[in-house]
């Protein structure tokens, strides 16, 4: 049972996005249009996958502070492969994306949760809960990004849908802000509910 | 009306506030008001060294190798993380201890690498601003953002995390919906 | 605590009471569409502070009426002819992000009408600044005819205002209320204890001590008159930054607090002409009133031990 909830909990348990708050920067300001976000989907997914399988090889022998070196010189080399293809599956939103493509191999999943969990876990299962946390990420970017590009642009991966409203401010940097808090909250009233279920429905008074 | 100005320039380019930056370390440092603001001023001792790395690597990369420009950031940002700690490790053991944790949190994370970039693209748009004087300001300019963006977080804190708050948004979902509103504000000023 | 439960309801009471008179204005100015979007405003609050009190599963009471306020506050800020699906969404904004987010009135950290006045800033600017002249009526679903700037914009851009002292004084002045009935609201919340005493004094002395050293026109008469009258100035002084929910409680730092307000808004408008930053800057500064509200709190957990330590001595 325990090891069935680690290896999924990054999709809706333990979701690096909005449990701990990690990668928040390309959802708040990449997370604007569909098309941005499968892009940074695609770009997150490859190098956080790649780099941390490869960090995983690197001896537990060495000092923290190396480690951690080389964990991010080895996503920084992961990188340059990854922009390349990007180049011919995205040439028009890299752009766009900007600086937020390159931060990404820099992400909280890399730098923190690397040695706070996945190398402390055998290497078989490390990789199913990479992939769910990668998945997690990937579920937020995609719903983030429909809902804001509908409310802010009126539009579904850049075609005009029937909104008769627009509130452009959920397009800005503030707007991401605002309606991840939000999601965020909706999101742990979700997982307390769920979890009260499961545990039989005792009652969780400090859910109010 | 000068220092007023400046405080406006800070606000509006702040990282944090506009480019969100960062957001992810201010959250993480946020677990306590005593070392958020001890990250935030490492960050900035980050950004504003780096910066001048930056300059460097910025100028003597090619045009060709402008893709390992994150590579050789990332190498002198680890450079300056080694450094930083056997200075620190040589003056005070209690505080390496201590602060060893917070120190790589401030080291390798979007706020310092993405101000590096930034910095760059700055320096790549204006050329009067390519000269090593600039690129140190603006890393420190970025790292003072961090602090003020701390600041306004600390200040909140209690009121974010107290019991007042519904459970869902205790913490974490509050703070950026607190620190939306404050960026909603600051574009509203531009 | 019966006598505090009391004293919130009667500056509730107070507050709605000089809001009503400010309705009773424009609808005498901007016709049955100012009335309508009041009553829009008030009942989307109201609607959206009941759903929000009954998740967060607490009991509705005469205290959580203050969003009605709120929702007056927001009704005057805006033009009478803006959409009204703009000023209800506004109203939920303000409502749930910047309040019950935060636990409500228990713990208010924004003012909700700045933040909703902001909220709408950011998304529908062109439909915020456009206003109809006064005794312009426009009808409940009628389009406006021909929409002017405020006298606001003019003022920030010009240095002049074609307006007569009367006019400025009884509010058919385009965008802005009649002085004569803020002055009055301002004096009977003031002497009934019903806003921040300190942040109203510090915002009015920091905006004169700024007309008079940086002048908006040749003559500083002048330039206190219409800074007084222009961008907001007295309505934000009044109903935004003096709300005892967000201002610090001590006057002294409220002082402070009204002051910079006053004086970074003022320069704002000087650089960059907009109006009504001071509703801009009150929400910039809410960190600032959190941090004065966390110090007038750490001194008073200093006295209370201090003093425990002397009885103890005793």
């Amino acid at each position: 049972m325990s090891k069935k909830n680690s290896v999924f909990d990054g999709l809706l348990g333990d979701n690096t996005v909005l449990s701990s708050l990690m990668v928040i920067s390309p959802v708040i300001m990449c997370g604007d249009t569909l098309r941005n976000a499968i892009a940074v989907i695609y770009a997150f997914s490859a190098i956080t996958f790649l780099s941390v399988l490869a960090g995983s090889f690197v001896p537990k022998k060495l000092p923290y502070a190396v480690r951690i070196i080389i964990y991010t010189l080895i996503s920084s080399l992961v990188y340059i492969p990854v922009k390349f293809a990007a180049r011919q599956f995205f040439p028009e939103v890299i752009d766009r994306i900007g600086i937020y493509f390159m931060l990404l191999a820099v992400n909280s999943l890399i730098m923190v949760q690397t040695e706070a969990k996945f190398y402390r876990m055998k290497r078989g299962r490390m990789i199913f809960s990479l992939i769910f946390y990668i998945l997690g990420f990937d579920a937020v970017m995609l719903i983030t990004s429909f809902l804001r590009e509908l409310i802010a642009h009126g539009t579904i991966y850049d075609r005009v849908a029937d909104a008769d409203m627009l509130i452009s401010g959920f397009g800005m940097p503030f707007g991401g802000f605002i309606f991840l808090g939000l999601f965020c909250g909706l999101y742990r009233k979700i997982r307390s509910v769920l979890r009260r279920e499961n545990s039989g429905g005792d009652s969780d008074a400090s859910d109010n | 009306m000068l220092l007023i100005t400046e405080f406006i320039v800070l606000l509006t380019s702040n990282l944090i506030l506009t480019q969100a930056l960062g957001t992810s370390t201010l959250f993480i440092a946020a677990g306590s008001k005593k070392n958020l603001i001890g990250t935030a001023f490492t960050i900035t001792l980050f950004t504003t060294v780096g910066s001048a790395a930056a300059y460097f690597i910025s100028n003597v990369l090619t045009n060709n190798a402008k893709d390992f420009t994150l590579l050789f950031y990332a190498l002198a940002v680890g450079i300056l993380y080694v450094l930083f700690l056997t200075v620190l490790y040589f003056v005070s053991r209690k505080t390496f201890r201590n602060a060893r944790k917070y120190i790589h949190l401030s080291a390798f994370n979007c706020a310092v690498i993405g101000t590096l970039f930034t910095v760059t693209q700055k320096a790549q748009e204006n050329p009067q601003f390519n000269n090593i004087g600039s690129f140190i300001i603006a890393g420190a300019e970025a790292g003072f953002g961090f602090i003020l963006a701390s600041f306004i977080l600390t200040a909140a804190y209690r009121r974010l995390s107290s019991s007042d708050v519904p459970a869902a948004f205790r913490g974490f979902p509050a703070m950026l919906i607190y620190l939306g509103i404050i960026s909603m504000a600051v574009y509203s000023l531009t | 605590m019966q006598k505090k439960i009391k004293s919130e309801r009667f500056i509730w009471l107070d507050i709605m009471l000089t809001l009503l008179t400010l309705e009773i204005m424009q609808f005498f100015y901007y016709g049955i569409r100012a009335a309508v979007l009041s009553c829009v405003c008030a009942a989307v609050s109201l609607v959206t502070e009941i759903i929000c009190v009954r998740l967060m599963k607490r009991q509705f009471t005469a205290d959580d009426l203050t969003c009605i306020s709120d929702a007056l506050i927001i009704s005057l800020m805006l033009p009478a002819v803006i959409d009204f699906k703009i000023a209800a969404i506004a109203c939920v904004f303000a409502v749930t992000a910047a309040k019950n987010v935060f636990g409500g009135r228990k713990n208010m950290i924004f003012s909700p009408a700045a933040a909703a006045y902001i909220f709408i800033l950011t998304s529908w600017r062109g439909q915020l600044i456009m206003y109809t002249e006064p005794h312009v009526h426009t009808g409940i679903l009628e389009k406006a005819g021909t929409l002017v700037s405020s006298a606001s914009h003019a003022f920030n851009t010009s240095g002049k205002m074609n307006f007569t002292d009367f006019e400025i004084l009884m509010g058919n002045v385009t965008g802005s209320l009649s002085m004569l009935l803020l002055v009055v609201s301002a004096v009977i919340l003031f002497f009934r204890n019903d806003i921040s005493k300190g942040a109203f004094i510090g915002t009015i002395s920091g905006t004169v001590l700024l007309a008079c050293l940086v002048p908006m026109c040749t003559d500083i008469y002048d330039s206190i008159k219409y800074t007084l009258s222009t961008n907001m100035i007295l309505f934000a002084a009044i109903y935004i930054i003096s709300d005892k929910r967000t201002a610090p409680k001590h006057n002294y730092y409220a002082f402070f607090y009204g002051f910079f307000i006053a004086v970074l808004s003022y320069i704002l408008v000087l650089t960059t002409t907009k109006e009504n930053m001071i509703v801009i800057v009150s929400l910039l500064f809410t960190p600032v009133a959190l941090g004065f509200r966390n110090l007038e709190k750490h001194i008073e957990i200093l006295k209370s031990e201090e003093k425990k330590e002397a009885a103890a001595v005793e």
